[in-house]
This record gives structure tokens, sequence and C-alpha cells, in this order.
């Protein structure tokens, strides 16, 4: 049949037409479709994307292992590298930093080291791009930069920035790199990373939403001057992404090596399965390391935005308490569910989280003590369930939150879990696993203005990387030396630090008494004097816990000791100085005694207030940072007399709680030596426990006064005020605590009869479509 | 009595063992151990030089006068340091801050752990410090970052501080303030306080200002190496001296020189000690650097396996890179380290099935001198990598260290049967292979990835392989690198010690600078930064010629090499670069150094992470001074024939390589000639190392007795 001219002009524009309408996932899907068979295989299965057997593991375990290595050593190294461009201590000292390498869909397949609860809101960035269908507009080509700090999307917190790059192979789009530094200031409200003051989305600075900022490996003009306008740091700024863009191309040539000496096939192929690896060594560790059951908990922190030095809007003038209730419940084939059904509503801080920060986060935690090793991937999401309320601080209903220090409330509620993990190791036998909690990773040392260099600048302090860590069933904590989010934690040299902030170092001592006392103690906080010097139009501030313990002990191990601040203005230093008189130096141990002021003129603030706003600092001023302590383990009766004799000596214990908590009788020698008596501290001890023994109470006794006071509405506005919060949210939890504590059927709190704003309790069913 | 001529003694004291190696004009060597004799380690020496020399059979008095040179590298120091056995010594640090000495860093309390280990946090702990917070005393006094005094000294608080020292019975003094690296004033005055408190309380024990020996910012790297300098290196300073005298008392006729961790050897006289505390695995990088000016190469990666660790350094453009901050026995120190990658992957490292995953583990532990289940002597259970080459037949069980410790396949077989293959379903040949081809994959991205992280490529590269590990699996790591040449040499399981006997006698000195010069400066701008770093230049220089003149060199007879440190404006890391110039004259002679801190900046971070828009800042000077002197000769000799002799040949062996059995020919490493090509596949066999020719390889032995190693197909 002869060919129409028609026929052939109809083939080409066919031909064209499918040239651009080609889609970039694997074997013609778009990314969407890829995205939406993975989760259709896997939730009808249970394995990930239905891979019920590791068929390449099984028949080529060394080929597996050398790719699994060659990509992992790859990602490790590009980390490695890669920081050393950046300027920032976070990143550079501090190692705020990651990278990841994901599925076309966006599951994680390797991690670096570093701040690994990005493993989660990378993925959930590039799975809003994919499920946005960006690969028809704005467009997915090789070479393409992708940026996203969006919280709704998927971040913790604005101020971890992510690079993101695709990975293609022959037209395919065969995975994707992502990149996350925590940058020094991303233009908020307040400087700082971590800056308090936000209260709202519009508040928290820059946001930028999956955006594609660069081709052909370099970024658009428009996007870096813009970026560099937006932020207070534009050093940092700029450099870190550098950072971020250099460890992605280093991976990414990585990935196009490995599949050219491996194959296409075998890359997509083991790509699949060590996701479903993942899924199924997270499991085996939870059977050989717990028992299965019911493992509840809790964890509480303060939110006091009534204080004349918290600047916010009139709404977010709210003293609170964050409530979040865990229960974790392991079932006999090793499976993991974490409900934290009972939380409180998100609020007008910025401490809110999302889920995605959630999920990914405990990843963070869960690597440190259940499964420290390199194979995490998405396999251990898949692995567990969670339910986090919709509406409250972990899932909030409503897009205007903010979310500057999210960690504020993560640490507090993900602490617990270890406490309900170490029940589990202690039954099992594993007691040097037992780790009785977490410090709230506070203070946080932030502001900004003009620095010794003349430069805009905002400071963040990552000496809160090195918090007391909590005690096991065998040992004390260890003093200064990690955080929840970091067991790598450094507190840095002084040097340094005064390289990268106008603040002069008075102090820096370990502090005694901030770990929580027991058989085996928690590691002790430290504490650093600072003195502005060199600044021009100055601010600081405050963010920590003061009047709340965020986290108990356990096995009658006591909590760490909460936070305070000290800062004072005005000061008669430069005149001290001078006449070479005495003056603030070191610590400050006993902070009722108020040692500091005995050799200072000034105005001072010394309070619970461990919260403030932007306060001004002028040279010779006084800045006191305090690092907290761990909680502790066991009955302090128990512990050893002869460790609290060390402790005397060692300045971690102030002499009388050596006799008032741990029953033990000492003196102290000519020399200032304290030395125990072991007999006496035996009669001593025994008199302590027939004394606990009269006030004890039976707990039914007891719980019936609990609930006359509950009834006439005695607890404080604060704890009223979180309680309905969680009622409002929950009402499984509502009835779960009438039944506890024997309440009427009717018995409820609301917020509008507490003497508070009420902004955001009532219109959130304009909000209430999901977010993402 | 034979008539070797002994060119070289190197010595190794280690905490039990002292080992000898004692070179000769060709190249061969002999190793003697004797065990170690604490406090008078001279004793252990000549025992253990006796022991080398029997086997030429000569004797000390005859072999020592004709020795040309003797270097000594031991681990008396670190032990003193690791077992917390040094010196009372007492700590004097600015008022406020006496705890940050006890504190640390937190860095210390995982240092030097496995990735798992670093994770998982209840493993973390910290050692006890060097000091005691007992022993600490606190000055009043500030500088600050730019060298200004912020708060005075107060001299006032220095004389009780050191009564109280002195009265708790201190045997040393050590005095770091913060920033005093930047303007030593209070620092010095304190330290002469202290002198005058010590005169008065007729104490003659030292001091040790952190100025006058680490003058780098960090005041806990400073600090930590400050303390060692009193607690442990000056206290070991009468060892060396002793070890000196008594080699000189059996003839020879030179001073002992010390290896030191920045690559070069120093005198026993030098200021600052405590830099001799590591050397073992720098040797051989020092080695490399000597064997590759002989062989006219400039662009080395050095690579050397042992039973614990592999570790790798590059060496480009004929040297080394220093890292300025480096950490050892768990400690943050300020000693500029020759730069090397360890990873903890060798012969000994433990293989195991991680029972939650099914994954292979390597590592990183290892059974050092107990080699495996293999030797049922060590008493372990665990199989290592040596388990595989002997169930694969690459090591020979009846000649392994010559014959010296016998290997029991069977048992080996067995425990790699149950351990590795049952739980994988493989063959336990398969299993074994599988070990080895994942060790070396392994070693093989860690090798690419040091010098492709480092801005090269392996093609510009020759590879160095030693290490009594290193030819088992030399081919394994290189294969489809693309190396220009491997390079193999017959005594490469000693040539860490030879690498001590070839280094120079060097010092090197390093100075913390903060010269920033903005982005389009102004000429003034830079003319006056040329001049800063030039000033900085020559003070440095007057410290090394004071060195050298402690051992009677002129300054005419030392060499300078001029470098410095540049980064970007606000960086926190800089690189270390050689000055293209010898004198700095103004603006112009400054931009050349910008130009090539660019073109190497480049280099290793990718032309985009470029920023001179930022502008510079140089953050260090460093001078290093050497002087002519005997170096060990490398091996000579005429060239026989392609094909090697029969009496070399021993034979065939079965040893299971990819999937099946092959029959590999044995040759004997020292009965090879210069010119010999030993194909696949094949197996070389010395007391001290195997070397290993997989199909797909050929090795030719050179007139050097250097191993070229050259792959010839694809191989399998």
């Amino acid at each position: 049949m002869a060919m129409q001219s028609s026929d052939v002009n109809l083939k080409q524009e066919e031909l064209l037409n499918q040239q651009y309408r080609q889609s970039i996932g694997w074997n013609g899907k778009t990314l969407k479709e890829m995205r939406e068979e993975t989760d259709r295989l896997t939730a009808q299965s249970g394995y990930y994307a239905g891979l019920r057997e590791l068929e390449f593991k099984q028949s080529e375990p060394i080929r597996y292992e050398k790719i699994f290595s060659k990509l992992r050593g790859g990602l490790v190294h590009a980390r490695e590298t890669a920081k050393r461009v950046a300027a920032s201590p976070i990143v550079e000292q501090e190692g705020e930093l990651c990278f990841t390498l994901y599925t076309p869909e966006g599951d994680s397949i390797v991690t670096s080291t570093g701040i690994i609860i990005h493993v989660g809101t990378m993925g959930s960035a590039i799975k809003y791009m994919v499920n946005h269908n960006y690969e028809d507009n704005p467009g997915i080509e090789p070479g393409d930069i992708f940026c996203n700090n969006d919280c709704h999307i998927g971040n913790v917190h604005p101020c971890d920035v992510h690079t993101i790059v695709p990975i293609f192979w022959a037209g395919e789009v065969i995975g994707w790199v992502g990149g996350v530094t925590h940058v020094i200031d991303t233009g908020a409200t307040g400087p700082g990373s971590m800056t308090v003051g936000p209260v709202t989305r519009y508040d928290d600075g820059y946001q930028i939403a999956c955006r594609k900022i660069g081709h052909d490996d370099l970024l658009f003009q428009d996007w870096v001057i813009e970026s560099q306008r937006s932020v207070r740091t534009t050093k940092y700024w700029l450099l870190d992404e550098r950072t971020r863009i250099a460890g992605c191309h280093m991976i990414r040539d990585l990935v196009l090596g490995v599949i050219a000496e491996e194959g296409v096939d075998t890359y997509k192929h083991f790509s699949r399965e060590v996701i479903e690896e993942g899924r199924r060594g997270l499991i085996n560790r939870i059977k050989a390391m717990t028992i299965p059951g019911r493992y509840r908990q809790v964890g509480f922190v303060d939110v006091p935005y009534r204080h004349e030095d918290v600047e916010v809007p009139p709404y977010a003038k709210v003293d609170t308490i964050m409530h979040a209730p865990s229960e974790i419940v392991i079932d006999r084939s090793g499976k993991m569910s974490l409900d934290f059904d009972g939380s409180s509503r998100w609020g007008w801080h910025s401490y809110n989280a999302t889920p995605v920060a959630f999920t990914s986060g405990i990843w963070v935690m869960m690597t440190q003590t259940l499964i420290p090793n390199d194979r995490i991937n998405d396999g251990a999401y898949y692995a567990t369930q969670f339910n986090l309320p919709y509406g409250s601080w972990m899932n909030p209903d409503d897009i205007r939150t903010a979310h500057s220090y999210a960690w504020h409330f993560l640490v507090t509620g993900w602490s617990p879990l270890w406490r309900g993990l170490s029940r589990a190791y202690f039954a099992r036998g594993y007691l040097e696993e037992v780790n009785s909690g977490n410090a709230n990773t506070s203070n946080w040392l932030q502001g900004g203005g003009y620095n010794q260099y003349d430069e805009m600048h905002a400071v963040n302090s990552f000496e809160a990387a090195a918090e007391g860590t909590g005690a096991s069933a065998v040992k004390d904590g260890l003093d200064n030396a990690a955080a929840i989010w970091n067991p790598e934690g450094d507190m840095g040299d002084m040097e340094i630090w005064e390289y990268a902030e106008p603040l002069l170092y008075l102090g820096r001592n370990s502090k005694p008494n901030t770990g929580g006392f027991g058989k085996y103690r928690g590691g002790n906080g430290y504490e650093t004097l600072r003195m502005v010097w060199g600044a021009k139009d100055w601010t600081m501030f405050f963010m920590g816990n003061g009047y709340v313990s965020s986290d108990c002990g356990m096995m009658g191990g006591y909590p760490a000791a909460t936070g305070y601040r000290f800062e004072a203005h005005n000061t008669d230093l430069a005149e001290r100085f001078a006449k070479q008189l005495p003056f603030p130096r070191g610590g400050d141990p006993r902070p009722a005694e108020k040692v500091y002021e005995k050799d200072l003129k000034a105005d001072v603030k010394r309070d619970k207030q461990a919260i403030t706003t932007e306060a001004i600092f002028e040279n010779y001023d006084l800045y006191l940072n305090y690092l907290r302590g761990g909680p502790g383990f066991g009955d302090p009766l128990e512990r050893r007399p002869q460790d609290v004799e060390k402790d005397l000596n060692g300045n971690y214990l102030l002499p009388e709680f050596a006799l008032k908590v741990y029953g033990v009788v000492f003196q102290q020698e000519k020399n200032g030596h304290y030395r125990v008596d072991v007999e006496q501290t035996a009669a001593k001890r025994l008199e302590m426990r027939r004394e606990r023994l009269q006030r004890g109470r039976p707990t039914h006794e007891w719980m019936r006064e609990e609930r006359g006071r509950i009834l006439k509405d005695q607890a404080s506005t604060q704890v009223r005020h979180m309680y309905a919060t969680s009622f409002e949210l929950s009402g499984r939890f509502l009835q779960e605590f009438r039944s506890f504590w024997d309440l009427p059927e009717d018995w409820n709190l609301y917020e509008k009869d507490l003497d508070m704003p009420t902004f955001g309790s009532h219109h959130r069913a304009m909000n209430s479509n999901k977010l993402v | 009595m034979s008539s070797r001529k002994t060119q070289i003694l190197a010595i190794d004291a280690g905490g039990t063992m002292t080992d000898t190696f004692i070179i000769d004009d060709h190249g061969e060597f002999v190793v003697g151990k004797a065990q170690t004799t604490p406090g008078d380690e001279s004793v252990g020496l000549l025992y253990s030089a006796e022991d080398a020399l029997s086997l030429w059979d000569m004797k000390v008095e005859d072999a020592f006068p004709q020795l040309l040179t003797g270097v000594y590298s031991g681990t008396a120091m670190l032990n003193r340091l690791v077992s917390r056995k040094g010196r009372k010594v007492g700590l004097i640090v600015n008022r406020g801050m006496e705890d940050f000495h006890r504190m640390g860093r937190s860095i210390q309390s995982y240092l030097g752990y496995s990735y798992s280990d670093r994770l998982h946090i209840n493993t973390h702990r910290y050692d006890p410090p060097l000091v005691p917070r007992e022993w600490t005393r606190g000055v009043t006094e500030r500088v600050d970052l730019f060298g200004n005094v912020v708060i005075p000294l107060y001299e006032q608080e220095v004389a009780p501080a050191v009564r109280e020292l002195v009265d708790a019975g201190v045997e040393a003094i050590v005095i770091s303030f913060l920033h005093s690296y930047k303007n030593p004033i209070h620092e010095r005055r304190a330290r002469d306080i202290v002198q005058e408190t010590l005169d008065t309380l007729e104490s003659d024990i030292p001091i040790f200002a952190s100025v006058d020996y680490y003058p780098v910012r960090k005041e806990t790297p400073r600090t930590n190496t400050t303390i060692i300098e009193a607690y442990a290196a000056d206290p070991s300073r009468r060892t060396l001296e002793l070890v000196n005298e008594r080699v000189k008392e059996k003839g020879a006729n030179f001073d002992i020189r010390v290896m030191a961790s920045h690559g070069g050897t120093i005198s026993i006289k030098a200021n600052e000690l405590a830099r001799t505390l590591v050397s073992g695995p720098i040797g051989g990088v020092v080695g490399g650097r000597y064997l590759g000016q002989a062989l006219g190469l400039k662009n080395i990666v050095c690579s050397d396996i042992g039973g614990t660790s592999f570790d790798i350094a590059l060496i480009n453009q004929g040297d080394f890179s220093i890292d300025t901050s480096p950490d050892m026995a768990r400690l943050v120190l300020s000693l500029p380290l020759v730069a090397m990658d360890s990873v903890g992957a060798g012969t000994g490292s433990f293989v195991r099935v991680d029972p939650y995953t099914k994954s292979i583990v390597l590592g990183p532990d290892s059974a050092g001198y107990r080699v495996g289940v293999c030797y049922p002597d060590g008493g372990l259970d665990t199989i290592t990598v040596s388990d595989c080459h002997v169930v694969l037949g690459l090591i020979n069980p009846d000649n392994f260290l010559g014959g010296q410790v016998k290997l029991d396949r069977q048992r080996a077989y067995d425990a790699v049967k149950e351990q590795l293959a049952t739980p994988l379903g493989m063959s336990v040949e398969a299993a074994s292979f599988g070990v080895i081809e994942l060790l070396e994959a392994q070693l093989r991205n860690y090798l690419e990835s040091l010098v492709m992280g480092k801005g090269y490529s392996p093609t510009q590269f020759s590879c160095f392989s030693y290490g009594g590990g290193g030819p088992l699996h030399t081919a394994g790591y290189v294969k489809g690198l693309g190396f220009e040449d491997v390079l193999v040499p017959a005594w490469a399981a000693g040539f860490s010690a030879f690498g001590c006997g070839a280094a120079d006698f060097e010092y090197r000195y390093d100075k913390t600078l903060d010269i920033n010069v903005g982005y389009q400066a102004t000429e003034n701008v830079r003319d006056d930064a040329a001049e800063a770093l030039q000033g900085a230049w020559n003070e440095l220089t007057e410290k090394v010629r004071d060195e050298f003149d402690k051992n009677g060199f002129a300054s005419s007879a030392v060499q300078l090499r001029l470098n410095f440190r540049m980064q970007y404006q606000g960086q926190l890391n800089d690189l270390e670069i050689e000055s293209p110039l010898t004198v700095l004259n103004g603006a112009t002679d400054w931009d050349k150094l910008a130009d090539t801190f660019e073109d190497v900046y480049a280099r290793v971070y990718a032309r985009a992470a470029r920023s001179p828009e930022l502008g510079y800042t140089v953050t260090g000077a460093i001078v290093r001074g050497s002087v002519e002197i005997p170096k060990p000769k490398i091996p000579e000799e005429p060239y026989e024939s392609e094909t090697p002799n029969s009496a070399a040949f021993q034979g065939q062996r079965k040893v299971y390589w990819d999937g099946e059995f092959l029959m590999a020919d044995i040759w004997e490493m020292e009965a090879l000639k210069a010119g010999n090509r030993v194909r696949a596949f094949a197996v070389i066999e010395s007391p001290a190392t195997t070397f290993v020719i997989p199909p797909g390889f050929e090795a030719v032995l050179d007139t050097h007795r250097i191993f070229h190693l050259r792959q010839v197909s694809e191989g399998r």
C-alpha cells in the first residue's frame, strides 16, 4: 500500500510527541507510576516492592556485598571530602551534614554518616516532586539541581537545607542523591538557625519548596541572588550550598561508575533488594534484643511563653507543657509499632514537628542503641508502624505552624523510647545496652549582629552536641559527651568558637549535680561563661528546658537537673580587669548562692526562664551557656560509696547531696580530700530505707487523694492546658484517663475554661485537608 | 666472616620485643629479635643486633663500624602514655577553665572506634586525663583571638599555684593559655614567674610552655601535645641517650636519629621530642618517597597491608602530605603527621556473618600475631582472612614465616565451613574466595576514593605494595584501577624499616597565622601579607637552624623548603602548599601564591567549589630544613634473562581460584633474577611474604629487585 504524505507527517509528529512525552521512569513509566506501583506491591505483600526473596543477595552474596560497600564507602567518603569546603563550624566541626542515595520514587537505599534523620526528609521531598509531576513541569533533566527546606513537604526545621540531584542513565532516572547541611541562619525573625520567636511559618525564615535551582550542574543566577538576599550569613550559605553540590556530584559519579561496572539491571535490582534487606535487618535485631510486649512511657517539656522576655504576638503568650505519651508494641514476629496517642496539640511556638521528621528521626536514635550499623535505609521505616495523632504537635493539621526548633519537642518525645527499649534489654539480660535516656540538648546559645570582623553574622553554638549521657545498668553515663541527635558529639575547642563568635570565654567547667543521681549516675553537663567582646548591635537569647525535666531517670534513678538562665548587663568588668580585681570566672556550681554576683556589679537576670527571645547585649555583658546532664539509673542508695567519694573529690557532686540523696557519710580531710566512712554509710542507708517505708502509703490511697485534686481542678493551669489539648485530639486517650483515675463519664478539661488565648483551637476544620 | 657491607641500622623497640633491621648495600636485610629491656633499652638492642647479624655470620663489633647511619623508632614513649605511667605533671591554665583538660574533647571518647561503635553510644568511654584535676591550677588572664590583651595577667596568682603544685609532688609543670600561639606575652611571663618561684623553692623540675613547643591554634590538641612532651617524651630522652652511647661504644661513627611523625628523622637532642611518638607505619611512606626518587617516579600511592590494617598514603610531585591535627592514643594532638588513611582490614582481620542481616563482616578487629584458627597455638575460635588464604592454598601451611609457624589447614577448613560457608549456603572454597574478593574490593574502593578524593586519577600514579600481607592481595586491589605501574619490592616485608633508614634528617616547624587578604585587595594589603608570611618563615628558619646547630651543622648546610597553608576567608579547612618562591617580594609574589592555591583547590574539591570572591586567609607558615646524610642503596643487579632459572621453581600446588582448583607454579622469591618474567598462575614465596600472580597478571623482576605487576588481560 502506498504511503500518503499525511501519514509521514503524522508519524513524524507522533515521534516528536513521543520524544517529548517520553517518561523518565523505568520501562516507560512516569516516576509517579513507579511510586504507586512500589506502594501497591509493598502493601499487598508486606515485603518492600513485593520482594519475598532476596534473590540477588542469596545467589551472589559476595557481589552484593561488594556493591553495598562501594556505595556506602563512597557516600561516607563524599561527605568527608565535601565537608571541608564548608565554613560553618556546625558543618565542619560538628558534622551536621549527610548524603543519601534514593530510588527514583524517593526511597532511601544507602546513607552516609551524619544527621541521618534526613534519610527520610529528603526522601519525602523527592516523593513530593514525584507526586506533583515535576517531570512535566518544571521538568527533571540530567544536571538539574533542586532545593528544599519546607517542613510541611519534608523537613525537620528550615535550617536543614536540602540539595537534591537526579541521576540519569540512558534517559531514565536511575535514582536521586540528596545532601543536607544545617545552615547557620535562615533569615527568620531572629538570627541563628533555631531561633526563638517564630510562632508561624511566616516567621520561620526563607522557605524553599522543592524548587529547581540549577541546570547543567550550574546554579541559576536568580536563585543565587535571591538566596543571598534572604539570609543573614551569606558566606556560610554559599559555602554550605557548594558543600552539598560537591558531595551530590561525587556520589552521582560513584553511582554511574557502579552501573558501568555492574550493569544497570543489576543496580536496579540491588537498589530494591537492599531496602527489603534493611526491613528484615531491623526485625531480626528486634527479635534478638527485646521481648514482645507493650512498653509505655511519657515525656514532658515546658513552653513558658507568657514571660515578658518572650516577645511574641499576644495569641502565643501561653504557658503550657508538651505532652508525649508513647507505647511501643513489639509483636511475636518482631514487628514494632509506635503509638503516640494522647499527644498534645501543636502550638504557636517553633517546636512543632512534621510526621516525616518524627518517623525519620527515630532512626537517629535507633542507630545508637538498637541497630548500630551501616544498613539504615527506608527498610527500617517499612518495618515499623506509627500512629502520630493528626492535629498533635508531631502531625499538625495547619500549614501555619513554625518549626525552627522542632528538636525541643522531638528530643523530649523520643527520649522515653530509650527507656522503653531499655526495659526490654534489661528483661532480656542485656544490661550493658540499657540507657536511661537523654539530656535535654540545650542550652542553645544563639544570636547575631555585627561580629568581631565587622561582618553581619549569626551564631549558633554547637557546644550543645556534648551533653551528659544517660546511665546504663552497669555504669555511669558519660560527662559532656554526646547528644540524642548525634552520638559522635563534641564540644569543640574554645579557640575555634572564639573564632566563630564574638564571645570571650571566662569559664568552661564540668557542672556538678547536673547528671541524674542513681546507682549509676547520669553524665554531668558542663557550662561555659561568655563575655561579649568585639560585637556591635548584638543580640542573644536562651533556648532550653527550665521548669520541667525532659527525661525522668530509670528504675529509681533521678532525672537530670533542669536549666536556668544567667545573663548580666551593664557590668563593671572593664574596671575590674584594669584594677586586677576578682570577677566571675569559671562555673556556677550553686545557682541559688549567686556566686557570680559577689564579684560583679551589673543588671543580672538569673531565673528559670530558660527560653527567651532576642535581648540586646553590649561588650562586657555576660551569658552563661549551661549544657545539661543525663538521667540516672537505679536507687542512689545502691551506689558504691567509693564512687560517691570519687564524685565528691572530682567535684561532680555537691557535698550535701552525698548525704541527702546517697546516704553517704563522709569527712573532709585537711588537704580538702573527701573520705567516705563505709560503716557509717551502711548504717545511714539502713535508716533511710526505714524512713522510706514509713513515708510510703498504699497506691490506692495516694490515687484517691490525687483523684480528688483532679476533680477540684487543683492542677496548675499549664498542666490542665496540656491535657485539655490532648483530650481534644483523642477520645481514646480521654477515656483511658477517666478510667485510670476513676473519673465520671462526663469529666473533661476545656481550653476555654482556662485563662489563656485559644487561637488555633477552633478553626482547624478549614485546614483539615492533609497538607502533603 | 661474611663480606657483607652493612649500611643501615634501623631499630624498632616495641613494648615486648626489640627488632633490629640491618640493611646491606644490596638492599638485603636481616631481622633480629630480642626482648625489650625497659629502663635501658640499649641492652635489648644489642642482643637483637647480635641475633640479626648471626644470620650473616657477623658480629656487632664488625658490623657497626661499617654502618653509615642508624635510626631508632620505638613504642616506649607511646606505651608510657597509653599505660598512663608518665611523669606527675602539674598544669597551669586560664583561671575558670581548670576542667578543660579532663573534659577533653568529647571526640576522645570514641576516637579509634569502628563506625558501628562510634554510633553505639553505650560503648563510648574516656581514658583518664594525663593530668588529674587536682594538679591543675588556674591563673587569671585573657588574650583574644587577634592577640589583644583583654584581661591582664594577674601575676600574683602564679607563685601560689606553683607552690601548691610542688607541694603536691609534681615532677614537671606545663603552662597553656588560650590564644598564646597568637600573643605569647602572658604565657612567657607566667613561665618566667614559675621559674623564679621554682628557684626560690630550690626545685629543678622542668617547665613546658605550650608556645615554646607547639604554637598552633586549638587549645586541646596543643595542651595535650605539650603535656605529652613533659609526661612521656622528655622522660624518654635519657633512654635515647643510652642507646646512642651504646651504639657508639660498639664502633658506630654517627649519632642515632629518631623517626618523627612529620616523616623526617630528628636528633635525640631535639626540642620537640613528642613528635617521635609515632613512627611505625610512616616508615613505609618515607621509603616509598625515597624509592620513587631513585626510580624517577613522582606520583606514588603507597599501600601497606599488615595483619591488622591497610594503610595508604599519596606521594604527589615527590612529596607526601601532612596532617596537622592528627590523633593518637585516643588524644587529639597538634603534631604534624604524615597523612595516611588507615582501615582496619588486614590479613588477620576476623571474618563473621552478621546474625541479623546474614552479611559478611570483615574486621575491624583482628587476630594480630595469633594468625587465625589455622594456628592451633593461637587459641582463636573466630576465622580470619588468613584462614581463607590457607583454605584456598594461597599460603603454604608448612612455609608460613619460613616454616617457623606451622598452620593446620583442616582446622581452618572446618571453621570456615561452620562459621561462613554453611550460613551462606556456599562451598567452603567459594566462601573463602568470596572473602578475599570482598576484602580486595573494599581495599580497591579505599584506594580509588583516596586518589579520586584528592582530585587525581590512578592513571597518573604508580602503586607501591608492601607489608607482610601486601603482595598477597596486590593484584586484587589494583585490578582495573589502571595504575601506571604496580611495584612490589622483594623486601616488601621489611620495607617500613628500609623507609626509616631512608628518612631525611629533617626538622619541620609550624606556626599559626591569620593573614587575611580580601577579594581584589589593594596592592598595599597584598604587600603587607607577603611581608607577614615572609616574617614567619624567617622566624621558623631560625628555629630550624638552631636545631641543626645542636648537632654541629652549619646553617649553610641546611636545605630549606617553605610551605604555607591557605584557605578562602571564613573556611575552617586549609590546604598545605609548597611555596613556588623562596623569597616573597611584594604583591605580585603574593598573587603567585594565590594562583597556586586556586589550582590546588580546584583539583581537590572540584572547580565549582572555588570561591575567590571570599578572599584568602593564610593560616600557617611551615619551614622544613634538612641536611645531607647517608641513605640505603637501592639494590642493583645485572640483567639475567626473561626465563627464570629452574632452581627458583619449587613445583606446583593446587589452589582454588574463582570457582575451580588450578595448579599454581610456586617460585622461590630469593632465587629469581633480574629480568625474570613470572606468568600466571603463580605464587612467589619468601619467608616473610607471599606474592600471588593470579590469572590475567604477570610479574617481571627488574634490576633493583622490584617486581612490576602487570595486568595482561581482563582475567577472570
